[in-house]
């Protein structure tokens, strides 16, 4: 079992196409780690989520469904073995 | 705002036998919705199904507020329209609420054909119980946001790109609002739209559904009912999503729902026009000055026509138009002198 982070379909064109990677626990011990190894592996993504360091305002993270910027240590909340990390921007179409 | 005649005060409600033999409906409900009134935000995909869900459901009062005339390519998703309303450029809200009255006479219609913006959504949602976002910008839905906060009213968020979708139900006080969820739309270009990266007519289906579910949830009487997550669906890859957004109520420090500060409908967000006299041109202007991604932006539009990208501007021809645009996210649109038509186009195609 690894931990998932999950990238949404409007992301991935700057990442190679790809939908989501597997990391490991050894690889990153935080939120915020997972999602460093995440922008390291496809550096398309840094300006798509992230602008003056701070992730946009459109885009969220979530640990196990739950908003990252309210769990305990935000970005540093710790995951683990199995845990789900989604990214889900604002939809703008209909 | 007022309706252009009553909704009848005692309709027949044999023809919602089944609905009213539905345990969370019944006759109760189903009077409740025959007395309710919704303001629908947008008459075109999302919107269309959301009118027919809640014609055929006997929501008793619906305003149809677009802009748009129907296009051929609306008709693979828009599905209140044919061939014929294509062929005779009927306004959506127009060809809607006509369709829909051979659909269900005993609702009252009311179609407006105007650009929805914040000097005239607070007079539209004044009399209405509801108000549902059938629109296709992140412009519009922060403006509902503000004003159904202003007013104290629920409304019900859909969103759709590609084959995924999201939504979720605002009720002012009782759950997180729409920027507490998303501090702040994206700016141009930093968001794909449908022209851009298309739109299956099945996650329109789906997540519009959801969206009149829970319009008919809070307009029966059943506000216990309604779904208190973000509900992500993506029908090609089979995958849902449930994001458990409930508990950032009272969390957030939200300028619209904590602090009262209405910044869509007083200007201070979201774009500006001006019709710039004697050149046939409308100039675009989002608050903000933020910086867009010419080069990025040039790739997306390049199926559309010959982008010419310079270290200033990217200029193209779009719909008739030549569109010139800045890295500071304005844009000149040349070829008509109708601000709402350059804000449409804007909102399609650079995005915002």
């Amino acid at each position: 079992m690894a931990i998932t982070v999950h990238i949404p379909p409007p992301l991935r064109p700057y990442a190679e196409g790809t939908d989501k990677i597997a990391i490991t626990p050894a690889d990153a011990g935080t939120v915020g780690q997972a999602l460093k190894v995440l922008v390291t592996k496809h550096p398309g993504l840094n300006d798509r989520m992230y602008t003056n360091g701070q992730l946009r305002p459109f885009v969220n993270v979530y640990l196990n469904n739950e908003d990252v910027r309210f769990l305990d240590g935000e970005f540093e909340a710790p995951i683990k073995d199995g845990d789900d990390v989604a990214i889900i921007p604002a939809v703008g179409g209909g | 705002m007022t309706a252009s005649n009553e909704t009848s005060s005692t309709p027949d409600l044999d023809r919602y036998s089944r609905q009213m033999r539905f345990f969370g409906i019944r006759e109760a409900g189903q009077k409740k919705l025959s007395n309710a009134r919704v303001l629908l935000c947008g008459v075109g995909a999302l919107g269309t199904v959301l009118a027919n869900t809640l014609a055929r459901a006997g929501v008793g009062f619906i305003r149809l507020v677009d802009r748009d005339f129907v296009e051929l390519s609306n008709l693979q998703r828009q599905v209140l329209f044919d061939e014929d309303d294509v062929r005779s450029n009927t306004p959506k809200a127009e060809a809607a609420a006509a369709k829909l009255r051979q659909i269900n006479s005993q609702v009252t219609y009311e179609p407006i054909v105007a650009h929805i913006d914040r000097s005239n959504i607070e007079a539209m949602a004044a009399d209405v119980d509801l108000i549902a976002d059938g629109s296709d910008n992140f412009e519009i839905r922060y403006l509902i946001n503000d004003v159904a906060v202003k007013q104290g009213k629920p409304w019900v968020h859909g969103g759709c790109i590609g084959s995924h979708g999201q939504t979720f139900t605002i009720v002012p006080g009782k759950t997180p609002c729409l920027r507490c969820v998303f501090e702040a739309a994206p700016g141009p270009g930093e968001a794909a739209t449908c022209d851009s990266a298309g739109v299956l007519s099945p996650i329109i289906s789906i997540i519009a559904n959801f969206q009149a579910t829970e319009a008919l949830k809070l307009l029966s009487g059943a506000e216990d009912a309604i779904n208190r997550e973000l509900l992500y669906v993506d029908c090609w890859e089979n995958t849902t999503r449930r994001v458990k957004i409930a508990p950032l109520l009272g969390k957030v420090d939200c300028p619209c729902c904590k602090h009262h500060r209405f910044e869509w409908l007083e200007g201070s967000m979201g774009v500006q026009t001006t019709s710039l006299c004697g050149r046939n041109a409308v100039q675009v202007v989002p608050a903000g000055k933020p910086n867009l991604d010419l080069p990025r932006l040039a790739e997306s539009l390049s199926s559309y026509g010959k982008p010419q990208l310079t270290k200033f501007l990217l200029k193209v021809e779009i719909d008739g138009c030549q569109f010139t645009i800045f890295p500071d996210a304005r844009a000149i649109i040349q070829g008509t002198n109708d601000e709402e038509r350059a804000l449409a186009l804007y909102a399609r195609y650079v995005g915002h």
